[in-house]
Formats: C-alpha cells, structure tokens, sequence
C-alpha cells in the first residue's frame, strides 16, 4: 500500500543536492583532467590530452604507482591476518559480552584519523613503547626507526582498515553453516583439520571481498601516509593532495585521480571474479 | 438490495490476474466465508473490500454506497489482520482505542469503551501491557477488540487463526463466532481452513484461481458441490474415472450406475467415504443405490473410525466406517453401496 | 558448536590489544608530564588539559566543528529522511535508480569527493566557508542516513500501517503515529551518527578548509605536522570521551547494535 501519493516530491531535494555537491564536482573533475598548466602557472581552460601525457610519460607516476600498490597489499594482508581471528572470534563465541566485544572490535571507526595516527607514533617512535621496551630488554641498543617511514604507515593502515575488514568477514561468516564443521568433527577431524578443511575454504568468498575492500581503502588512504610518513613516503593519495593543493597543479591532480579511479575500477572488476572462482 | 455488495472484482499484477471478476453479496449480520488454497486471491479480494489494494475493474458498495473510491480510512471497517498488527510501541489499551483517538474521542470515553471491548474477548486487566508481553492467542484477541471497538459496518478476518495452535484455533473459532452473532455484525472471513469456514459462517464462498466458483450454506457446499474442485476441497472424496455408457450412464469398472453422464471427455465419479457401506456380495440392495464390488484390499484402524480400501476393476475405492462395527477380512468380496443422491459426476475439462 | 574456544579466543585477545593500544596510549599520554612524545611517561600531570583551555586556534576549530556537525546532523535528517519514507514506502518508476543514486558517493573515496569540491568550490567562493564544509561533510552524511532509515523503516512490523489506516488514520497520521515512533531508534542513532561523521571528517575538510576556517581535524592535522609535543592527546582524550558518551547515550535510548545493523 502506498501511502504516499507524491514521493517524488520527498526525493528531490536530496537528488537536488546530491546533484549539486556531487554529481556536477565529479563531472568538473573529469573536465578539468583536460585542462592545461599555461606559462604562468595558472590553469588554462582547453580539450587537450597534454596533461594526461604528462603524467603518464613520468616515471614518478609508476614509481607512485609501484608504492601505492605494494603499501596497499602489505596492509591488506597484515589487516587480513589480524581482522580473520577476531572476526571468527566473534562469530562462534556464545559469551553474553558478544555484543559489547563486537563494537570494541570496530571502535576505532569512532575515532577519527588523526587520533589513531598519534596513538602510533606514540607506540612506534623513537621513544615510544616499542622502542623503550625492547631497549629495556636488552633487545637493541639504540633506537629502531619504526616511523616516518613505510614500516610505520603500513603498520598504521592495516590497523585503520582492520574494522571494515571485521565487519566484512562476519557479514560473511553469517552465512556460514556452523553445523558443517561440526559434521567435519564427527567424522574424525581434529578441530584444527576440520577448520583447514571445511570452515576456512568456505569462508573464503568473505576472505576475498573483506581483502577487496582492505585493498581499495588503503589505495585511496590519505591521512596515514601523510602523518606517519613525515613526508618521506610517497604514494598517489599523497601526489594527489599535493598537486592540488600546495602546486595548485589541478590539472595533475585531476589526472592522477582518475587514473587511481581507473586502477581500483580494475580490482574492483577482479575481485568478484576472483572470489567465484574460489567458490568453486 | 444486500448489506455488502462486491461486484465483478479484478485485480491484475503484471501478467497474473490475481482475482477475476468476484462477485458477492453479503446480508447484514451474516457471516460468509472465502474460502480457499492459499494463492487463490482471496486475501486480495479481502484488502480491496477494506481499500487498502485498488481494485482495476469492479465495485465495492456497503449498505448501498459506493465506496470503491474511498481511502482504507474512510470505510470504518474493522480489519484482523493475519499477523495481528499490534502497534509494539503502545499497550493494549492504546492499541485498542487507535481507532477511537482518531475518531476523537476523548480519554475518559476511549478508556470504557476499551474495557467493554476487553471484556468481549475476555481480556481484562491486561491494559498496560504491550503487545511482547502477550501470548499469540492474547494478541488474537486484542487485534479483535481494536477492530470491534470502532463499531464498524463490516469486519473482515484474514486468516486470523491460522497462527494458533490446534486446541486454541478450536476454542477462538467458537467465541468468535458467539461474538460476532452477540453483535450481529456483518463478517466476512478469508481461510484456508474448510472446518473454520463450515463452523463459522453462515454461507461459504469457495474460490480458486481468482474466481470464486460456488457460493452456498455449509450443507449446500458440502452436499451439492457444483464443480470439481469445489468437490475435492471441501471434506473427504472419492475419484473414480468413469466412462459413457451406450445408454447414456455413467459406467464405472465396467458396472453401470444409476446416474446420468454429463457431456464431456473425461467423466469422474465422485462419492464421499463416508456414505458408503460395505455389505456382503450376496446380500441384496434397492434400486436407489449405487452398487460396486472388489474385494478388501486393506483396512485400517484410525481410533474414530476404520478406513478401509476396496480395490475394483479399475481402481480404489476408499471407505470410511465408524469404529466398532464387525471388522472384515482383507481379500474377501464385498459391495459398496451408496444412496444415489450422494455421487456426482465431474467431467475433467471443466473446473 | 561449542563455542570460541582458547586458542582462538587468545589469538582474538591479541588482536584486540593492537586495536586498543592506540586509544590507550593516547589517553596515557594525555596525561603525561613529558614535553616530548615519550612512552611510557617519565611523569604524570594534568597540565596538556590546561594548555588546551588556553589554545586558541583549537578552541576555535572546536567551535566550528560542532557548529558544523549540528548542521550537518540536522539538514542530513531533513533531506534524507523524507526521501528514506519515499524510498521505502512509495512504489514508483525509476525507484531502484534513485535508491542507487544516493547510495553512489560512498563508493567514492574521500580524496577524489575531497579533489572534486576543491575545483568546484574556489570559484563559487565556498572554499574555506562553514557552508562549503557542511555541504562537502553532506556528501557522506546524506547517503548514510537514507540508506539507515531506509532499512529501519524496511524492517518494520508487517502491516502495521495498513492496521493504523483501517482504524481511521489518514496517511499523515499514520506517519505520525505508527511510522516515525517505531522509527525514533533509528532516528536517533542517524543524528548521532551523522554528528559523528561530521565531526570526525578530515580528508574533504583538508581540500575544503582554509587558513581561517579549519575544523578540529584539519587544525589537529597542522598541530601533529609541527609539533611534538602531547597537547593533541589530551585533546584526543577529551573527542575520545565524547564520541564514548554519544555512543553509551544512543546504545541506552535506542541498542546501538540494533541500529547499526542497517
């Protein structure tokens, strides 16, 4: 039954608006990857794929490339170790805290970025928890550089993206049969064959999607890098921000957003293929 | 001119068409029945009774309105639905008197009328409690209080027992019933449930695929089914292919019966369990009877009564007879016999 | 099944020591005597706390940001929630094609959203303005809320609202009276979330922002780049406790789980 009679009227304000802070931005950034840099650094209307050659004629952008992806796999992966534990964790326990211990497990979403960040370099610096426990253990002698550095803003990635990871899996797991494994158990396998062979391949359409959107989140991450990195690690995210902002190159910028879209377009495209294939 | 008149309902989705011009006519204070497979179209033609479905041909008129155009909140019908709709977010009391407060009563009078309504369905004192609170049969019987205390023309039940356990389901259709006699007011319910429809309604309307095939008492539906499956969903049946005999009859494993054969391809004979006897082969049988014989397959003890099954020439016959009776032994000859007036023939390609 | 088991519980115990360190640092530093991020502190002192109430262009950030989150909250409501009943009640032509719409600019990640109202907005002269920011906060506020009220309004009781028309409501009064209170819960929880969302967003704020219009992140961000020193914990300690409390306070009225299921 429709109780209303114009529902048109309820939506266009919103659609209006998306239209407005949204759709029409995008649409300029697509038209402004075609604008030129002119003689005095000013940016010049045109239809010209002189920008886009560029970029893609630059080595840096590979080299960007190159970074981003290695950093994106190098968190999504330590994310993945971390996130499956918990995620399982909490999709058998019958504790009565499992509600209280699932928000726990994705609080960090609360927290804004730079929050977290801090909290890192509190752990990970020169004279930070790591670095003062294993000198008082004997383990090193002077301090290890655990920030400004890859280390620290993989490190500090994968722990940012690890609740979407969380959430991800048990989506998934939800649509596990528990009972499977324990039919595994009657049969004669050991709790740990019977998650090797039953549980963790059918959880692995969840593993794949939970990895695509780790993947996709630590491409475009910005915050991290920029923070922990103290200005030494360099990936598209952080080309991006800079070509817009402090050269005011927008046509660059324009570019390389497009080409990052293009990238994750692809994975985006792999990942549901990859994940059917682990149906199978 | 009847109280409640649906004339030439339709509804279509798509390419279905989910009621087929229904027709009905309901007397003041009567209580009918649809009755139905599930599918059939009878909550369908319910909602668009009640407005809250817009019919695409057809008309609604109550007590010789037209009400077809008017909005569900204007038809002051008071509609059970299937799953209660119980507002979870107010006690009974206020679930009760809904329709009161936006007829604006004021509070002093919703609150006696409420507790006429609770002591209808015999649920005093359970005012404050919210709708979780309540077991399934409670739920029941404040979603009719809520849909009486408005005092409306029509009440329309949508399968409103069908989520209570046996034993409930028995004692609900009993007071229901007593009520809504108590009251006199106009009902028609939808069900699935051929007990429900024969126990609580004065006349039964059986639909199937959208058209309501037959409208009638409880003994008229049951005793003069008008078409096959009115036949077959209603009560127990036999089904025995039958063919034309040179005379004109009905000729069922190779015996003639006493019937005439309708035009038509394939014939069935149609004769309830219950009206046939079983006698000894020799002993002799009027002529007002119908008369087959076989031999006892199989008989069953089913507490009530013995089902046995007689197989023929061409087929089985199955008996029901009141427990009790000299049992007979499996493979010996019998006949069955059975009153005329109490088989029909069926020819397949109608409905 | 018979439960998490040790071996996987202690493994989750693990796991969830490296989520909560972060917070745990940040709150131990806030207290921390040091002037230099060192851990664990050689001291304790509440002097960051004080420095803050002394710290103009945070104070400053602060003010803005709320102003900002609460106009956020409450336009996203107004927008979105009309279109969430639309949505979910009303059956109409091109309706999926609308749901997809508003679900579009969180498939987008922030930088691009971020890059995108930069060049859009320094013409229009709505960069470095709170209308630009609460505009480029909405861009991730408005398809939330739709998409939470929407599954809140989806799920609720079967034919409640036909019951309430039945009764006599006028389809007005059946939003008044059964729709929008058996949807408060979710209500709640969107404002609180879209406050949230406001609040905390850095990476449109950072494109969007200027000199004199920063929110909190945005100055948190400048302060982390040029100094280092713990006045940020204690102010991430302070965002902790309130992000804490709005989440107790809405888990209270409303069972926050539940709510954010959508």
């Amino acid at each position: 039954m429709s109780a209303i009679s114009r529902p048109h009227l309820l939506v266009l304000p919103g659609l209006a608006l998306l239209a407005f802070i949204y759709a029409w931005p995008i649409v300029g950034l697509l038209r402004t990857a075609f604008n030129e840099i002119g003689p005095t650094g000013a940016m010049v209307e045109a239809w010209s794929l002189q920008t886009s050659r560029e970029v893609f004629s630059d080595l840096f952008t590979y080299e960007l490339t190159l970074n981003s992806l290695r950093l994106s796999l190098s968190a999504t992966a330590i994310a993945l170790a971390l996130a499956y534990p918990v995620a399982l964790f909490l999709f058998r326990t019958q504790s009565r805290f499992r509600g209280v211990l699932a928000v726990i497990a994705v609080m960090p979403m609360l927290v804004s970025g730079v929050v977290r960040v801090f909290g890192w370099l509190a752990i990970l610096g020169d004279r930070g928890l790591i670095n003062t426990l294993a000198q008082s253990l004997g383990i090193t002698g002077s301090p290890v550089r655990l920030v400004y550095n890859w280390t620290g803003v993989t490190i500090g990635l994968a722990e940012s993206i690890m609740p979407y990871m969380i959430l991800a899996l048990l989506a998934g797991f939800g649509r596990l049969d528990r009972t499977l494994e324990e039919a595994a158990r009657s049969l004669g396998a050991s709790p740990l064959r019977a998650f090797l062979r039953v549980t963790l391949p059918l959880s692995l359409p969840a593993v794949t999607l939970a990895c695509g959107l780790g993947f996709v989140l630590s491409m475009s991450a910005y915050i991290t890098p920029r923070l922990l990195g103290g200005g030494k690690v360099f990936v598209l995210a952080t080309e991006i921000f800079e070509q817009a902002t402090t050269n005011t190159n927008w046509p660059t910028a324009a570019v390389l957003a497009i080409y990052m879209l293009a990238l994750l377009g692809v994975l985006a495209a792999i990942a549901p293929a990859a994940g059917r294939r682990n149906k199978a | 001119m009847s109280y409640l008149e649906l004339s030439a309902l339709t509804k279509r989705y798509r390419e279905t068409v989910a009621v087929d011009r229904a027709s009905l006519t309901v007397e003041q204070g009567e209580s009918v029945a649809l009755l139905g497979p599930s599918g059939c179209g009878k909550t369908t033609t319910l909602r668009m009774l009640a407005g809250l479905v817009a019919p695409d041909e057809g008309s609604v008129s109550v007590a010789g309105v037209d009400v077809t155009r008017l909005p569900a909140h204007r038809r002051n019908m008071g509609y059970v639905f299937q799953s209660y709709a119980l507002f979870p977010h107010l006690n009974v009391l206020r679930n009760i008197g809904f329709g009161l407060e936006e007829r604006g009563f004021k509070r002093a009078e919703v609150r006696r009328r409420v507790d006429e309504a609770l002591t209808l369905v015999r649920l005093g004192g359970l005012e404050q409690r919210r709708p979780r609170e309540l077991s399934g049969g409670q739920q029941q019987r404040v979603a009719l209080a809520r849909a009486l205390v408005i005092l409306p023309s029509v009440l329309l039940l949508d399968e409103s027992l069908s989520n209570l356990d046996a034993k409930l389901r028995d004692t609900m259709r009993q007071e229901i019933r007593s009520i809504q006699r108590k009251l006199g007011i106009t009902t028609l319910m939808v069900t699935h449930d051929q007990v429900e429809a024969l126990v609580m309604c004065d006349r039964v309307a059986v639909m199937n695929a959208g058209r309501i095939l037959q409208v009638g008492t409880p003994v008229e539906i049951y005793e003069s089914p008008g078409t096959r499956f009115v036949a077959g969903f209603v009560g127990r049946a036999n089904w025995l292919a039958a063919k034309r005999s040179e005379s004109g009859r009905v000729s069922v494993w190779g015996t003639e019966l006493p019937i005439d054969a309708p035009r038509g391809q394939h014939l069935e004979l149609f004769v309830r369990p219950q009206r046939i006897r079983l006698v000894a082969v020799s002993e002799p049988t009027g002529g007002d009877v119908a008369r087959l014989t076989g031999r006892i397959a199989r008989s069953v003890f089913v507490g009530d009564y013995v089902e046995t099954v007689v197989q023929g020439a061409d087929g089985e016959l199955t008996v029901e007879t009141p427990s009790g009776q000299p049992s007979l032994h499996d493979g010996s000859e019998v006949a069955a016999v059975w009153r005329v007036g109490d088989m029909r023939v069926f020819a397949r390609d109608t409905t | 099944m018979s439960g998490a088991g040790p071996a996987l519980s202690i493994l989750a115990g693990i796991v969830y020591a490296v989520i909560l360190a972060p917070i745990i640092v940040v709150v131990t530093l806030a207290f921390s005597v040091d002037n230099y991020i060192v851990f664990p502190p050689s001291g304790f002192s509440p002097r960051w706390f004080a420095q803050l109430a002394s710290n103009a262009p945070l104070l400053a950030a602060l003010r803005l940001s709320i102003t900002i989150a609460t106009a956020v909250a409450v336009l996203s409501l107004a927008i979105g929630v009309p279109a969430a009943l639309a949505l979910s009640k009303a059956r109409f032509r091109g309706r999926e094609t609308v749901r997809a719409i508003f679900l579009a600019p969180l498939l987008l990640p922030t930088l691009i959203t971020g890059l995108a109202l930069l060049t859009f907005f320094t013409p229009l002269h709505l960069t470095a303005t709170i209308a630009g920011l609460a505009l480029g906060h909405m861009t991730i506020t408005l398809p939330f809320v739709v998409r939470m009220m929407t599954t809140a309004l989806a799920t609720l009781p079967p034919d409640i609202e036909a019951a309430a028309a039945t009764l006599g409501a006028s389809p007005w009064r059946v939003i008044r009276r059964v729709t929008l209170p058996l949807a408060a819960p979710g209500l709640i929880a969107c404002t609180a979330l879209s406050f949230l969302l406001s609040f905390d967003e850095t990476v449109i704020s950072l494109f969007v922002a200027g000199p004199r219009a920063a929110t909190l992140p945005v100055e948190m961000v400048r302060y982390v780049e040029s100094r280092t020193d713990p006045l940020i914990a204690a102010l991430s300690t302070a965002l902790i406790a309130g992000s804490l409390i709005v989440v107790v306070l809405v888990e209270r009225l409303v069972g926050f789980a539940r709510a954010v299921q959508a």
